[in-house]
């Protein structure tokens, strides 16, 4: 099993990425990588206006972040048979449009590297030592955790 | 003897930070200090604002970069990170 986990400040180059996950291996058949984004506009309280940000910043816990990833790679790798997992994560100060994190997932077959990176984007945001805020209008707020995420991520262990 | 020993390194994250903003980082080790929970009530003493977000359901705390619960035990040199809900992805 080769994994990649790099919680870096630069940005990453997706194509180096999908490359990088591979690179060695030939039985591979299927990758799936999930890439993420800032996105301009959030709804932060239901029935009000969305909210313009102008950035997100990013926060982590050196070493831990790294560890609880890892944590949820090999336990992705015991649920489906995969060869390959990559995780980039961002932190600091972003911009709406730009990247955020990448899930890179190798397999023989496709519906392992599917399941798997799903599995492990959901595992992702309720677990990894991550935290964001926002800047709208110049004053920065932290982000409230989404019911939603953790909902999803509840749903692997039924 | 390295003087590491005679403190716990203690580290907020997210809005907790917001909260410990008067706090020092390290705490003399002392006898009143056996677990994670008399560091929280070390702390609640200090700042009341802090230690209720500290006692949440959801805030979680490692001691070493391991989830923990309170009544865990610490000794003087440990890094104890007290962590709100997470947001990253």
């Amino acid at each position: 099993m080769k994994i990649k986990v790099k919680i870096q400040t630069e940005s990453f180059n997706i194509e180096q990425e999908t490359n990088v996950l591979t690179s060695g291996l030939r039985n591979i058949g299927s990758v799936v990588t999930f890439t993420g984004l800032v996105r301009e506009s959030e709804h932060f309280s239901a029935g009000k206006n969305p909210k313009i940000i102008s950035n997100l910043v990013l926060e982590h816990y050196a070493g831990m972040t790294e560890k609880l990833i890892y944590e949820m790679v090999e336990e992705a790798s015991k649920r489906w048979d995969i060869n390959s997992v990559s995780v980039v994560h961002r932190i600091g100060s972003l911009k709406p449009t730009d990247r955020i994190v990448f899930v890179g997932v190798a397999s023989s077959h496709r519906l392992e590297s599917f399941r798997a990176a799903e599995y492990i984007v959901d595992y992702l945001k309720v677990h990894a030592t991550l935290w964001k805020k926002v800047v709208v209008n110049g004053i920065d707020e932290w982000v409230e955790p989404k019911h939603l995420d953790r909902s999803k991520f509840n749903k692997w262990s039924d | 003897m390295n003087d590491t020993y005679n403190y716990f390194k203690i580290l907020f994250f997210g809005r907790l930070r917001d909260f410990s903003k008067n706090i020092k980082n390290e705490i003399p080790v002392s006898d009143e200090i056996k677990c994670v929970e008399d560091v929280i009530l070390y702390l609640d003493t200090l700042n009341p604002h802090l230690g209720k977000e500290l006692r949440k359901p959801f805030t979680l705390v490692s001691v070493n970069k391991n989830l923990v619960k309170t009544d865990f035990p610490i000794v003087g040199g440990e890094e104890v990170a007290f962590l709100p809900p997470v947001t990253g992805g």
